[in-house]
């Protein structure tokens, strides 16, 4: 049985493999190029990325680094970077229930997108061959964003040419998900807002300062014209 | 460099922990009441797109702010290669990879 779900759970993950890989790489590259002088920065890079396991936390993180941000602010923004993972352990509660305590914490730690996805599809009916299943995605999937991240850091450390520009990956990354969110309608209006809400603070604040009163802004729309935003997602 | 060090230290510590308590928050707050409270499933729909558009926003701004530019074509051309071979191809890593190859060719040439 726990042959078996080593084999699957590889199987399975294995377009996760391909993405981290790629990605935790290109996020180590722009790790060695913005911050060269940062000492062991591939060790630098194995050590975040397995405490945060966050691909664009990993990416902006960098920039604050860089930029010199305040303390606090980083708990605000990272909250509303990695909201949506606040959603995802809901669906997962019934089973993870009343299994050792240290599991249960490795699951909740390592649950990004990719991972969860793939523990939400997994429909052993057995609920301890299920836990197994997921921690060896949660594991795999780990070793994958780790080894990305630090082969890249190493790879930037070391490239010959000219890595002026390489940070455009982050946007690049950015504007790929926010494009796939637009395909479907009910996501139009919520973009919109924070669009707005971002150019307004810009208008108002510097470049380093924005993010806070647009997240600011924007929560408030949010929350005075809930009724609206319901209406239209229910409409379409 | 000491001080740099603690500092971003501190940065992917508390990053990293306000993840993980977000990650955790349906199991500390919830275990036992598996209904999601209607208004944070609301907010998690809407903040979602909302905070993506918004991190475009401020990329494209510390982009030409790093460059000293109002507004630079660099960020336009390689933005729009990126959405558009995303709509095209739908391949996030290939969208990616262009979009920046295009970038670093752009900002180091001309």
């Amino acid at each position: 049985m726990k042959k078996k779900n080593w084999q699957s759970a590889f199987k399975n993950t294995l377009p996760v493999m391909m993405g981290y890989l790629a990605m935790g790489a290109a996020a180590g590259i722009v790790l060695a190029g913005t911050l060269p002088r940062l000492p062991a920065t591939p060790l630098w890079g194995t050590v975040s990325s397995a405490l945060s396991i966050s691909g664009a936390l990993q990416f902006i993180m960098v920039g604050w680094i860089k930029e010199g941000i305040a303390l606090t602010d980083v708990v605000l923004l990272t909250i509303f970077l990695n909201l949506r993972y606040a959603m995802y352990g809901f669906s997962l509660i019934e089973r993870f229930e009343g299994i050792p305590r240290w599991k249960k914490w490795y699951l909740i730690w390592t649950l990004t997108d990719e991972t969860y996805a793939l523990q939400c599809a997994d429909k052993r009916a057995d609920k301890n061959d299920s836990v197994d299943y997921c921690l060896k995605v949660a594991f795999l999937d780990h070793c994958y964003w780790i080894s990305g991240v630090t082969l890249g850091a190493l790879a930037g450390s070391a490239l010959p040419f000219d890595c002026k520009g390489i940070d455009f990956a982050m946007t690049a990354l950015f504007l790929v998900i926010l494009t796939d969110q637009l395909r479907e309608k009910v996501n139009r209006l919520p973009a919109l807002t924070g669009f707005g809400a971002a150019l307004l603070a810009r208008i108002f604040f510097s470049v380093d300062r924005m993010l806070i009163p647009a997240m600011a802004v924007m929560t408030l729309v949010f929350l005075l014209a809930r009724k609206k935003f319901e209406e239209e997602s229910v409409k379409k | 460099m000491n001080s740099t060090l603690t500092y971003a230290f501190l940065i992917v510590l508390l990053a990293s922990l306000t993840t993980v308590l977000l990650r955790a928050f349906p199991f500390i707050a919830f275990g036992r009441n598996k209904e999601t409270p209607p208004l944070i499933r609301y907010l998690g729909s809407v903040i979602s797109p909302a905070a993506i558009a918004m991190l475009c926003v401020y990329c494209f701004c510390s982009h030409w702010q790093s460059r000293g530019v109002p507004a630079g074509g660099a960020e336009f051309i390689a933005g729009t290669v990126v959405v558009g071979l995303q709509l095209w191809k739908r391949n996030p890593l290939l969208s990616i990879l262009a979009g920046t190859v295009v970038y670093m060719i752009l900002v180091q040439q001309f």
